[in-house]
């Protein structure tokens, strides 16, 4: 798996600060906010400086029932071209329903919605992860989403489901500890049970968000800092494997100068920390 | 081996040697159900997928199994980010409303799903107060019919060289005259 290094995502709001960061590795972009015709300057002048940049797209719905959209699948692969991209991402999610299939009329969720862990969704999700993998020029790595909600009557674990749909398909993983800390929250998934199931050999990279508690539930804000548990859950993953990339996300309330800097230096002392308890 | 417990076919084993991370492709064909049965899994797993976003997003009832409470979480959750991503895509309708855009949008928002896209919804946020008179205040009013004027054209603005053409003040003013020319007829 091709080396990332220590990363964040990059936002318009947070250019100028990103510019500053020193020892940045690469950026990831929301693939859906960029036009491949016209990329901001500022992300520009990253990828002359040698930074990777690597779509990621929030819109595909490989999760959904119905095959992906080709118009969107020709979108990401524009984006993976203009970046020359190693990869692009998305996430194991579905984010419409309705539509012909259902005769009801088409909705949009705006956001991602968590997958039922059933054979009839894996199999769907298998087959349109392949349409995608067909469309694309480069290797595609799927995210596990943070839930609000489970699915009544699954038949697979989060471990079982991933591990299936990577031997099935070849794809690759991003795994979001912040995501896998909300879960373990939320539906009371344990982090190191499901990393112990995670095919980790298929890790693309891993997320680092920040989040915020409320009446027990876990919300995966992405405009808070991040918390311990969510290091803890990065520092369990890193003793099973060496991830080839961490990227950071922050997409609100951007903190004061600094911060994420900090935050930046917090997720290298894990990893550091990591490879001394491996030497050791 | 593997038998699907459904019954289905079996589809011999699962877990080749051609696992990912010792190849690079992108395509790894393996473990294909027939095409039957996965269009059928389509459609059971579309009409569950309908059932809870509908739920979720346009006021339909909670399906069976699904813990209530959680389900209100998760549509809070959905109606707060679709306006927070409206604030961003249209920075003005949270400047001209104030204080009021917030609520306005989520008693705009319940039972008004998102479907067209967040462009498309921005206007129709504008277009409903507007139609309700609201904002009360008559200079907020005017900026936001102004704001909705300049965006509801028969296409939504795009951003390739042609719409930053069409967006120039001269030729946008002289689309606006046209445009209420025609209304006038």
């Amino acid at each position: 798996m091709e080396r990332l290094g220590t990363g964040i995502g990059w936002r318009p709001e947070i250019a100028a600060e990103i510019a500053g960061f020193d020892g940045l590795d690469w950026v990831e972009v929301v693939a859906e906010n960029l036009c491949p015709d016209h990329l901001p300057p500022a992300l520009q002048e990253l990828r002359a400086r040698g930074l990777t940049v690597v779509p990621h797209g929030v819109s595909l719905g490989l999760g959904g029932a119905d095959r992906p959209d080709p118009g969107r699948l020709t979108a990401l692969a524009e984006r993976a071209v203009a970046l020359d991209a190693p990869l692009v991402t998305e996430h194991l999610a579905f984010v419409r329903a309705g539509g012909p299939a259902t005769g009801s009329p088409p909705l949009e969720a705006g956001h991602l919605l968590p997958v039922p862990r059933t054979r009839d969704a894996l199999d769907v999700l298998c087959a349109n992860v392949r349409i995608a993998q067909e469309a694309l020029p480069v290797p595609l790595a799927l995210e596990n989403i943070a839930a609000l909600l489970s699915w009544p009557g699954e038949e697979l674990t989060e471990g079982q489901f991933l591990t299936e749909l990577v031997e099935r398909t070849g794809v690759r993983l991003l795994v979001d500890v912040a995501n896998l800390h909300t879960n373990h929250v939320n539906r009371g998934e344990d982090p190191a049970t499901v990393l112990d199931a995670l095919p980790l050999e298929a890790l693309a990279y891993v997320h680092v968000a920040g989040g915020v508690e409320r009446d027990g539930v876990w919300h995966d804000s992405h405009a808070h800092p991040v918390t311990r548990p969510v290091l803890d859950v990065l520092a369990e993953l890193c003793a099973r494997t060496v991830p080839p990339g961490v990227l950071l996300e922050r997409d609100e309330d951007f903190p004061e100068p600094g911060e994420l800097a900090g935050e930046l230096t917090a997720i290298r002392a894990v990893l550091e920390g990591a490879r001394h308890d491996a030497a050791a | 081996m593997t038998r699907r417990p459904d019954g289905g076919p079996d589809h011999g084993p699962i877990r080749t040697a051609d696992t990912p991370g010792a190849r690079e492709s992108a395509h790894a064909p393996r473990h294909v159900p027939a095409p039957d049965a996965t269009e059928a899994a389509r459609a059971r797993l579309a009409r569950a997928q309908e059932e809870l976003l509908a739920a979720l997003v346009a006021g339909a009832p909670v399906p069976e199994g699904f813990d209530p409470v959680r389900l209100e979480v998760q549509r809070r959750a959905l109606v707060a980010k679709r306006a927070t991503v409206i604030a961003k895509i249209a920075p003005e309708l949270p400047e001209i409303l104030g204080a009021g855009y917030r609520p306005a949008f989520l008693a705009y928002a319940r039972g008004r799903p998102l479907t067209g896209g967040h462009r498309r919804d921005a206007l129709d946020f504008a277009a409903h107060l507007l139609a309700q008179g609201r904002p009360d205040d008559a200079g907020a009013r005017a900026r936001l019919t102004r704001w909705w004027q300049d965006r509801a054209g028969p296409r939504p603005p795009r951003t390739g060289p042609l719409a930053r053409l069409t967006r120039s003040p001269l030729l946008s003013r002289l689309l606006r005259a046209v445009r209420s020319a025609s209304h006038r007829r």
